[in-house]
């Protein structure tokens, strides 16, 4: 097998956008081939979830092949939830780890805003178990809220810790020019005085507003290449070093232990064990916070901190970027926003930049080591990838 | 459809709703219908306000509830108040409306 590495990046701004779903893409990937010096590619995969449902779109990656020119490239799509981008990455490296693929472009993209919040909730909520979660009314902030109770419960941890999470992940998207929400908040505005019950309504309990991610239009692309070739297109080549992944039980309540996220701990162990590090070596990380309460949990089981002291880690700062386990320097799905299939793109965009020394204002210093973890559904399929420096 | 069923592996015994074509525990393929328990406790809940498109009733409470056996199900809570440990029972009934079609589930009453 050859090593793979990232060797141009490119995205647009997440938010509500105008241009079209092929519009983003097209945008994103140009700006990665330029990132890369290249006008062609081997391959093209696409990451997406809603195109035929929300955009009346299928053969999406045809589309976007024909919209670059770059027919008769071979294209793509690769649907797997909010894993998608992630996915895409991981089936990029393993074509160009056997041989047959010299290049690959990998965009993922998502046009959500064309619809009302009751649809793009029932839209993800697809994701979920239909007969024993779906028929119910059961929504994936319903998981998170559910998961919550008993996980704050269980640890001692507090809403305000909750808040935590997204007050730092929000100035963290301050300093990100491609972040959807640019909005400072406190724990004040947020949770301790009046008001907050106005700005700051439950969604599910024991989660409020604050606690989610936005819906979000957006479009990221990445150029991976064989790491013999990745000097030609690009000085700081970052290797993808090792990735993993693993499914969970489909039903949340059929899970061994509902309050383990057990897809990405071992998706990480393999990620880890492949690059040879483990979690104490990565100076910065990009998780997938679709909800407050994941970023916590989340920062266990993939083993940077011990099971039921994340709350703590974070009450000390030490995942703020100037602490010694950044997490979601870029804002993550809380602030950056969360277009679904752009979103494993985005989290690999950040740590590129993270280890280039290309962050701006959010550059964790000297970070060499890079991990971010994707997850599909609410943790029922997972992908980390463990990213270095290639130089 | 009505009635208050699920299915037994045949192999180790493990209840499951809904139903499955292999165990999870011993691979089996092999089920037979059985009542699901009377009674279950509340292990975690929500009060969702955000409702999914044909729940008008808010908030709609969803919960994840276990049989003295360990089935464990998610569903509907119809009660005033909730509370973690809280006895249930659980009925049959309409679920909620996709597309033109009414779906029915397990829902869970308090036990008086």
């Amino acid at each position: 097998m050859r090593d793979v590495a990232i060797v141009g990046c490119g995205m647009t701004r997440f938010g509500r956008l105008e241009p079209s779903l092929l519009e983003l893409m097209t945008i994103s990937s140009l700006r990665a081939l330029d990132d890369a010096g290249l006008d062609k590619v081997d391959a093209i995969y696409v990451a997406n979830m809603g195109s035929i449902t929300l955009n009346k779109q299928s053969l999406i990656a045809s589309a976007l092949a024909d919209s670059l020119g770059m027919v008769p490239v071979h294209a793509e799509t690769i649907q797997n939830g909010t894993a998608s981008g992630g996915s895409a990455i991981k089936n990029a490296v393993l074509a160009i780890a056997s041989g047959l693929y010299d290049t690959i472009l990998v965009t993922g993209g998502e046009k959500m805003r064309v619809t009302t919040d009751r649809v793009l909730t029932d839209f993800i909520s697809t994701m979920s178990h239909f007969e024993a979660e779906y028929i119910h009314g059961i929504t994936l902030p319903a998981l998170a809220a559910m998961f919550a109770r008993l996980y704050m419960r269980k640890f001692g941890v507090k809403q305000e810790h909750l808040a935590m999470v997204a007050i730092k992940n929000h100035e963290n998207a301050l300093k990100n020019p491609y972040a959807h929400i640019q909005q400072k908040i406190s724990l004040e505005g947020i949770l301790l005085r009046p008001e907050s019950r106005l700005n700051n309504p439950i969604i599910s309990s024991p989660l409020r507003l604050y606690d989610c991610c936005p819906t979000s239009d957006g479009a990221a692309s990445i150029i991976l290449c064989s790491v013999e070739k990745a000097r030609e297109f690009s000085d700081t080549p970052i290797m993808i070093s090792g990735f993993g992944q693993a499914t969970e039980v489909h039903a949340v309540h059929e899970r061994e232990d509902p309050i383990v996220l057990k897809a990405l701990k071992l998706a990480s162990e393999q990620a880890f064990k492949m690059a040879k590090v483990s979690p104490n070596d990565i100076d910065v990380a990009e998780l997938h916070d679709a909800f407050t309460i994941l970023e916590i949990a989340e920062s266990e089981d993939a083993g940077f901190f011990k099971k039921g002291e994340g709350h703590k880690a974070l009450e000390e700062g030490r995942t703020q970027i100037g602490g010694d386990m950044p997490i979601n320097p870029s804002g993550g799905l809380k602030a950056r926003g969360h277009p679904v299939g752009a979103t494993g793109v985005a989290q690999a965009i950040e740590i590129v930049w993270q280890l280039r020394g290309d962050a701006g204002k959010r550059q964790v210093e000297g970070a060499e080591i890079g991990f971010s973890c994707n997850f599909g559904g609410f943790g029922t399929n997972v992908l980390a990838f463990v990213y270095r420096r290639g130089d | 459809m009505k009635g208050v069923f699920a299915f037994r592996c045949r192999g180790c015994g493990k209840v499951y709703f809904p139903k499955r074509m292999i165990c999870l525990n011993c691979r089996g393929r092999e089920f037979e219908e059985v009542e699901l328990g009377k009674e279950c406790r509340l292990l975690t809940y929500t009060e969702l306000y955000a409702t999914p498109l044909s729940i008008e009733r808010r908030p709609l409470i969803l919960g994840i509830v276990e049989f003295e056996d360990g089935t464990r199900l998610s569903g509907q809570i119809k009660a005033e108040k909730v509370e973690i440990g809280m006895k249930l029972r659980p009925v049959w009934d309409k679920t909620r409306i996709v597309g033109f079609q009414e779906l029915y589930g397990f829902v869970f009453e308090p036990v008086a």
